[in-house]
């Protein structure tokens, strides 16, 4: 277990500015109240090539715990791949859903196939914030305000108007079924 | 002296002829130039005249060949070929002699002759003929049983490990005075006065005073060299064993070093506030004035803007460029473009209008 240094912040602050743009900034100075004084806050740390988001309290806490037989701690914010490139993974999905900027709410109908791993097409669109770019980070919901997954949002606001009902709005990156597809994976 | 190069010659064609059989040469060296009746030949004729005479020679060095005495083997005839007469010039330069060394030198000066000695020699213990040098020599060291003690001799010491270590001193010396006189014979002869042995050595002797640079190996070559050395094992030398006093290889790779896992006194903090301002300034564009950035965007795309002259010229631009040029100042100084409007007006007006909408 190890803090980051500066390139890997790097990518994984540019990750996470993706899905909750200048609401990094409460992401990153938010209290904990953890730990026997109830201050601190939370810091990222590095195990085993997954990036954790932790509180301060709970990593002195798992100092105790050797490093082999440590498994996580914290929230998985993603890993970091062979190459060094930095991955998001579902296990984010809680911190960014309550920071996200652009949204995307699924009919019910679409729900299923979007759990199973396609993409959003038109036909399943509810709802879609303003002003979301093309390409720009998007959390996808349900109707009830159910964060599902994230993804990337394939064509902008504008241009979803114009789309045929079996056009892909919202590429899929992660979605909550992945607990169960890939247990192993996370 | 080798058989001398035979002159004769031929039927069929003048001239003399070179045979040497020891180098299976015939050779005819004057060019037919003229015909028998005196003109001069042209090309395919001489070429003509050419194959007929190569053909009676190889036919005169074929008959030699098959005349000469020959022994029968297996495969056929075989003959013993003379030696050859014509000289092939070297290939490579004379070698130069190689100095003396040291004890040549001073061998010289005192007189002193080689002596020839003799294999074998009279071993008086043990009354036998045995060998001066080699496998159960005579006067082994190895074979003394008992060395008695002398008046000068401490009781500590070991007489055994005595002459061991002098006969390693002895060689040690010798191998000394070789390496000593090869340096002297690089230095004066270059290269060249060395052994070829040595001369294919990777690294040549670094000679001091020579004109060579020595490629010595410094340190860390030698460092590195025996590092690599040690870790092209199977187990990539973990398992093996180390010599007292050898150090473990250096590891290899760039040296990182981070923060403590527990609060580093405020410096991860600093650093995420670092990265955190650097990545939301990056993409951040709330400082960027649209309106503004499309106009440079289009003056950019279309060149310099020409001078407004006469009511057309500027009907027409505005046409061209719509709102865009409203924003831009009265071009004084212009492009090209403006001169011809400034000279001409009326019909080279109207020309100038047509080319530039070309």
């Amino acid at each position: 277990m190890r803090p980051l240094d500066e390139p890997e912040m790097t990518q994984v602050l540019e990750k996470l500015h993706k899905f909750v743009g200048s609401n990094l900034k409460h992401v990153l100075e938010r209290p904990s109240h953890e730990g026997p004084d109830g201050k601190g806050g939370y810091v990222f740390r590095l195990h085993k090539q997954r990036c954790y988001y932790v509180s301060d309290a709970l990593v002195r806490r798992a100092t105790n715990v050797g490093r082999d037989k440590l498994f996580g701690l914290g929230t998985c914010l993603g890993k970091f791949t062979k190459s060094g490139k930095f991955r998001l993974t579902v296990t984010c999905l809680d911190l960014i859903a309550a920071h996200a900027k652009h949204k995307i709410w699924l009919k019910p109908s679409a729900e299923m196939s979007f759990l199973y791993g396609n993409h959003v097409l038109k036909s399943g669109l509810g709802r879609i914030t303003d002003n979301t770019q093309q390409y720009q980070g998007v959390v996808i919901y349900s109707m009830s305000d159910v964060p599902l997954g994230f993804g990337v949002a394939a064509k902008s606001t504008q241009d979803c108007r114009k789309l045929d009902p079996n056009d892909i709005v919202a590429l899929h990156q992660a979605d909550l079924g992945e607990y169960l597809r890939m247990e192993d994976e996370l | 002296m080798a058989s001398e190069m035979e002159i004769e010659t031929l039927p069929g064609a003048g001239g003399e002829h070179e045979l040497d059989l020891g180098n299976l040469l015939v050779a005819h060296y004057r060019d037919p130039v003229t015909l028998s009746n005196g003109t001069a030949m042209s090309e395919a004729e001489r070429d003509v005249e050419y194959v007929e005479q190569g053909r009676n020679l190889v036919q005169v060095l074929v008959d030699r060949l098959f005349n000469m005495p020959s022994t029968v083997d297996k495969t056929g005839r075989l003959v013993t070929l003379p030696k050859p007469s014509f000289q092939l010039p070297r290939e490579k330069p004379l070698p130069k002699p190689r100095p003396m060394t040291k004890w040549e030198a001073f061998a010289q000066t005192k007189g002193i002759k080689k002596r020839k000695r003799s294999k074998l020699e009279f071993d008086e213990g043990k009354e036998e003929w045995r060998r001066r040098h080699g496998y159960k020599r005579v006067n082994d060291e190895n074979d003394i049983p008992i060395i008695e003690a002398k008046a000068g001799d401490e009781p500590g010491e070991d007489p055994f490990l005595k002459l061991r270590e002098s006969k390693k001193e002895r060689v040690a010396k010798q191998d000394k005075n070789q390496l000593e006189n090869l340096k002297r014979a690089a230095k004066q002869g270059g290269k060249g006065a060395l052994p070829s042995t040595l001369q294919l050595a990777a690294t040549s002797l670094a000679v001091t005073g020579g004109k060579q640079p020595g490629q010595k190996l410094s340190k860390n070559d030698l460092g590195d060299a025996a590092g690599l050395a040690s870790t092209a094992t199977a187990s990539i030398g973990k398992f093996d064993k180390k010599l007292p006093g050898e150090k473990p290889a250096k590891k290899l790779g760039k040296h990182r070093k981070f923060l403590p896992v527990v609060d580093g006194q405020g410096k991860e903090k600093e650093l995420i506030t670092n990265v955190m301002k650097k990545v939301l300034a990056e993409n951040d564009f709330s400082g960027l004035d649209v309106n503004k950035a499309v106009r440079a965007h289009n003056v950019e795309e279309s060149g310099k803007p020409s001078k407004k002259v006469g009511g057309k010229k500027r009907a027409e631009g505005a046409f061209k460029k719509g709102g865009s040029r409203k924003g831009m100042a009265p071009s004084g100084k212009s492009g090209k473009k403006s001169s011809f409007g400034g000279k001409s007006g009326g019909k080279a007006g109207g020309k100038e209008r047509k080319s530039s909408k070309r």
